[in-house]
């Protein structure tokens, strides 16, 4: 099956994960919220699918281009 | 109370009735008198910077606390403040080694699990950047403000929020700038005009204002600029090069383009330093010509002019009312909170400084 990683734009914490492993995730729905800088910056799926895997989480640092979560594609 | 909700990017903001939370034990409630409409509200706005919505947006204003929590020793009720996006923690290690506007504590927000500070019918209301200035009410963190001294105007304060220590800070905090410096300032909207008459105050020499509209110009030689350049020609490097004999020593960009910013470097003399204050959209490169660093040119960026602010900000209104600091020709307009979509779309246009909504009307 085809996947997506989904990549953080920006060095930030994650701030909060709206979604789980499992969950299915439409494109351009938010799959969780990133802080940077005192920014609340979303971060969306490319792409409609399956969550395969969420690879951070809540207080984690991630840097820009880090891999976020890996997505089947439906 | 009424706030402007931003519910899709590149709509309008409408008005709607939103819920405050009651002030938790180390915030505040601020009763804004002055909101600055800022060009950043518009990178927001027109989502080339992403953010979550809905959301109220507003970053730069004064006003007057209503109520504090119970461990606020700071501030007490009827205390005129301004408020900053730079709220710090106090204790991490940006704010210890001095560098408080880099704090990234999350510790000035409400936890995810905990109530919203702003909600609709339960819904939340995503405060933006910690404050959310368009709105009749703002709930904050004690260290997202600074008290101010009475006598200072409320609209010239707001201004004081985010462009003037923006610009200013730059000046002074990034850049560091001596007196006879000489300098170049590209984009003369209310944080370009702030540099200029910060450059001048630091006692630069030669203050160069860059930018494509006259008025704009005009009003640059109003703050301290001692020379203007209209870059439509579409040789403004060329023409500082010129002027300058070699080139600036401090250059700073207002703009938040690319090609902006790969100018403020090839104005620079040797060993001059190009201080990056517009906000360039997130995945932009900016590309500069290797060679260059061997003569120890320097970049680099600059948030909220690396300000601390509650140092910064009284000493600002202290500038101000002595006379250096000119916020009387920032301000294009007073308008109402209804009227917010016009200010920004009169910012989209560049012809305009700045509008400040006023509460009390």
């Amino acid at each position: 099956m085809a996947t997506e990683r989904i990549k953080s734009e920006i060095t930030g914490t994650v701030w909060k994960i709206l979604l789980a492993e499992g969950d299915s995730i439409q494109v351009e729905s938010e799959l969780m919220i990133l802080e940077s800088m005192k920014m609340e910056i979303p971060v969306e799926s490319a792409v409609s699918g399956r969550i395969q895997s969420i690879l951070v989480a809540p207080g984690d640092a991630v840097d820009e281009d880090q891999d976020l979560a890996i997505i089947e594609i439906d | 109370m009424k706030a402007a909700v931003l519910r899709e990017q590149n709509k309008p903001m409408e008005i709607e009735e939103v819920q405050i939370s009651k002030p938790g034990p180390r915030e505040v409630l601020v009763r804004p008198i002055a909101a600055g409409v800022c060009h950043s509200d518009l990178h927001f706005l027109d989502g080339s910077y992403p953010y979550m919505l809905p959301t109220i947006l507003g970053h730069e204003s004064a006003g007057v606390v209503e109520e504090v929590g119970k461990d606020v020793t700071y501030v007490k009720k009827g205390d005129h403040v301004i408020t900053c996006l730079s709220a710090f923690c106090g204790h991490c290690n940006k704010c210890l080694t001095g560098h408080l506007s880099l704090c990234q504590s999350p510790e000035v927000s409400r936890a995810p699990e905990v109530e919203s500070r702003l909600s609709i019918g339960g819904e939340t209301v995503h405060q933006f950047l910690n404050l959310s200035s368009f709105a009749e009410l703002m709930l904050i963190h004690e260290h997202a403000l600074v008290k101010v001294r009475e006598d200072m105007p409320m609209d010239r304060a707001a201004l004081i929020g985010c462009s003037t220590t923006t610009g200013v800070g730059a000046v002074f905090h990034t850049a560091g700038v001596e007196p006879g410096s000489i300098v170049a300032v590209i984009g003369c909207g209310g944080v370009g005009l702030a540099a200029i008459n910060g450059a001048a105050i630091a006692g630069a020499s030669m203050v160069i204002a860059v930018d494509m509209v006259d008025s704009k110009l005009e009003l640059a030689k109003a703050v301290g600029a001692t020379h203007t350049i209209n870059a439509r020609s579409g040789n403004a490097v060329g023409e500082v090069l010129e002027l300058t004999k070699g080139g600036c020593d401090y250059t700073f960009e207002a703009i938040g383009l690319k090609a902006t910013a790969e100018q403020a470097f090839q104005m620079l003399c040797s060993g001059g330093t190009a201080t990056i204050i517009g906000m360039i959209p997130v995945g932009t490169m900016v590309e500069l010509h290797g060679v260059d660093f061997l003569m120890e040119k320097k970049i680099q960026g600059s948030n909220m002019g690396s300000n601390r602010f509650r140092i910064d900000m009284p000493r600002f209104v202290d500038f101000y009312l002595s006379g250096k600091l000119h916020l009387d020709q920032m301000i294009s307009k007073h308008i109402k909170l209804a009227d917010v979509n016009t200010a920004l779309n009169a910012l989209k246009s560049g012809e305009e400084a700045r509008h400040v909504i006023m509460f009390d009307q």
